[in-house]
């Protein structure tokens, strides 16, 4: 009677090993920026007569998503702030001065989410995002997070604008005028599931 | 957009009140004493103390970053190097400091100057495509040891015949704070408007204090200018340079150009009436100062102009952005620029 209690008890254990083994520790996804086919970019307004267009062409970044609890998905992203481009060379060179961007002191715009929900089409993320030195949080809604696979390769893609005021982020007063201080950005990025 | 108006304010504010601290340090003084002359060690305090409320006083008008802790190349010139040049010259002023300990201090802020600037950017991060820590020290030990020359130059240049008359004796610090606006133009017109502009303060106190000195006719106060005067040039020249546009040749052209002093020491020129030595001595110096402004004139109006909307952009630029290579390295890029 001892022994089938002792085996009974054994099997049980066994099994919720391995059943347990089968499941990752966490249900998260990770996700690695596809280049190719994400953008950051931003435009702002010039005399507050018109917009200027920019984009950032050098961006990499990283994401987890939970499906089961969206608080466990995590979002990252770096974008190389030399990598400005508004289809001129000269203003490009001049956004990179320090009256702006200040690429040698600031090579990075960085964002790191602190907190993730689950709304309705996708998640609303806060996090620290850092310019200029600067760190602020911010919190903004990512459209999006449906997973299809293409060339045997599961990925996601997600959608997002956001309004951010260069004062904010320590950009000097004296330059803001002729170039509006809210700049808007839209970043837009697909991630390729690690295996 | 650099607003000329508040500049002129600054320029006045930042000599005006340099020019009055001495004048009313050494009439105070000189009423005291029943007219005896100043004491060299009171007109170096005078001079810099000038120069250093000066300083202050144009950087807030102009709203340099001054904030603390300082985030920027400009921030940590205003707020460090600045300050600390200041410092050092007020106790190397003091006849009981003894020479070696004041050039050793001067010398320890020349080598630890582009360290200060530098700090937290990409050229000491190490990071791939970057300098090395090999050619972060070698650009380093470089650009302090010519600062280190140039300092002990003009300072020598200053003391070298003690006793001539006051405009040979102030004509090195007027040719600095020419040096000085010059290169904050220069700055500038690359780009860097509020770069360029923290020029305008160090160059006006050192008028100001100049002439301030000059009225009372005290002597004395040289070698604390000169010391904050230079400094104060291959700070303004060294942010430029690495976080700006501006090229290596032409920070090398303004910050050497005061040097051209030394051209009135050959025995052709030396016996000249004291006012002739000074005339020629800015004159000398303002021929590459020129050539400078001239080109960076030149590349403003290519590039730079176009940008404030007085032409087509793209017709002048070309279509796009020609970026640099990827696989370059950044001391590849800084050789480019030389």
């Amino acid at each position: 009677m001892h022994r089938v209690f002792t085996a009974c008890v054994m099997t049980v254990v066994v099994g919720i090993g391995l059943v347990t083994a089968g499941k990752p520790a966490t249900a998260a996804d990770e996700y690695t920026f596809d280049l190719v086919h994400s953008s950051v970019s931003f435009k702002a307004r010039h005399l507050d007569i018109s917009w200027i267009h920019g984009r950032f062409n050098q961006v990499e970044g990283k994401y987890s998503l939970d499906r089961d609890d969206a608080a466990k998905s995590t979002f990252e992203l770096s974008i190389k702030a030399d990598s400005i481009d508004t289809a001129n060379a000269a203003r490009d060179e001049h956004l990179r001065q320090p009256d702006y961007f200040d690429t040698k002191q600031f090579p990075t715009i960085d964002f790191k989410s602190t907190s993730v929900k689950a709304v309705k089409g996708g998640y609303e993320v806060t996090g620290d995002f850092t310019m200029h030195g600067k760190t602020k949080k911010i919190t903004f809604a990512l459209q999006g997070g449906k997973e299809v696979e293409f060339m045997g390769t599961k990925r996601t893609g997600f959608s997002t604008e956001l309004k951010l005021k260069r004062s904010d982020f320590g950009f000097d007063k004296k330059n803001i005028g002729l170039i509006g201080d809210e700049a808007l950005i839209m970043i837009d990025f697909e991630g390729t599931r690690k295996e | 957009m650099p607003d000329p108006v508040l500049h002129l304010k600054a320029v006045c504010a930042a000599a005006g009140a340099s020019a009055l601290v001495v004048l009313a340090l050494g009439w105070r003084r000189r009423i005291c004493c029943a007219g005896r002359p100043v004491s060299t060690t009171r007109v170096n305090f005078a001079c810099v103390l000038a120069i250093g409320i000066g300083l202050a006083l144009g950087s807030q008008m102009l709203q340099l970053p001054l904030d603390w802790p300082p985030a920027s190349g400009l921030g940590r010139l205003l707020t460090i190097v600045m300050p600390a040049a200041i410092v050092i010259e007020l106790v190397a002023g003091f006849h009981r400091v003894p020479r070696w300990l004041a050039w050793s201090l001067r010398m320890g802020l020349a080598a630890a100057i582009g360290r200060v600037l530098l700090h937290g950017s990409v050229y000491l991060a190490g990071s791939p495509g970057q300098w090395t820590t090999w050619q972060a020290g070698i650009a380093l030990a470089v650009s302090g040891a010519l600062l280190a020359a140039q300092w002990g130059l003009l300072i020598w240049l200053s003391e070298h015949r003690w006793g001539v008359s006051m405009p040979q004796a102030t004509s090195v610090t007027l040719a600095l704070s020419l040096a000085g606006l010059c290169g904050g133009i220069t700055v500038m017109m690359a780009g860097y408007v509020s770069g360029g502009e923290a020029a305008v303060p160090p160059a006006a106190a050192l008028v100001g204090a100049t002439v301030g000195a000059s009225l009372i006719a005290a002597r004395g106060g040289e070698q604390g200018a000169i010391g904050i005067g230079v400094v104060g040039l291959f700070g303004l020249l060294f942010i430029g340079r690495f976080f700006g546009g501006l090229t290596t040749g032409r920070a090398l052209t303004v910050f050497l150009a005061p040097l051209m002093c030394w051209a009135t020491e050959l025995p052709m020129l030396r016996g000249r009436k004291p006012w002739r030595v000074c005339g020629l001595r800015m004159a000398l110096v303002a021929i590459p100062l020129v050539v400078v402004l001239a080109l960076a004139k030149r590349d403003f109006d290519r590039e730079m102009r176009p940008l404030l909307g007085a032409v087509q952009i793209a017709a002048k630029n070309g279509p796009s952005h020609p970026r640099r290579p990827a696989e370059k390295t950044g001391w590849q890029d800084e050789q480019d620029r030389i």
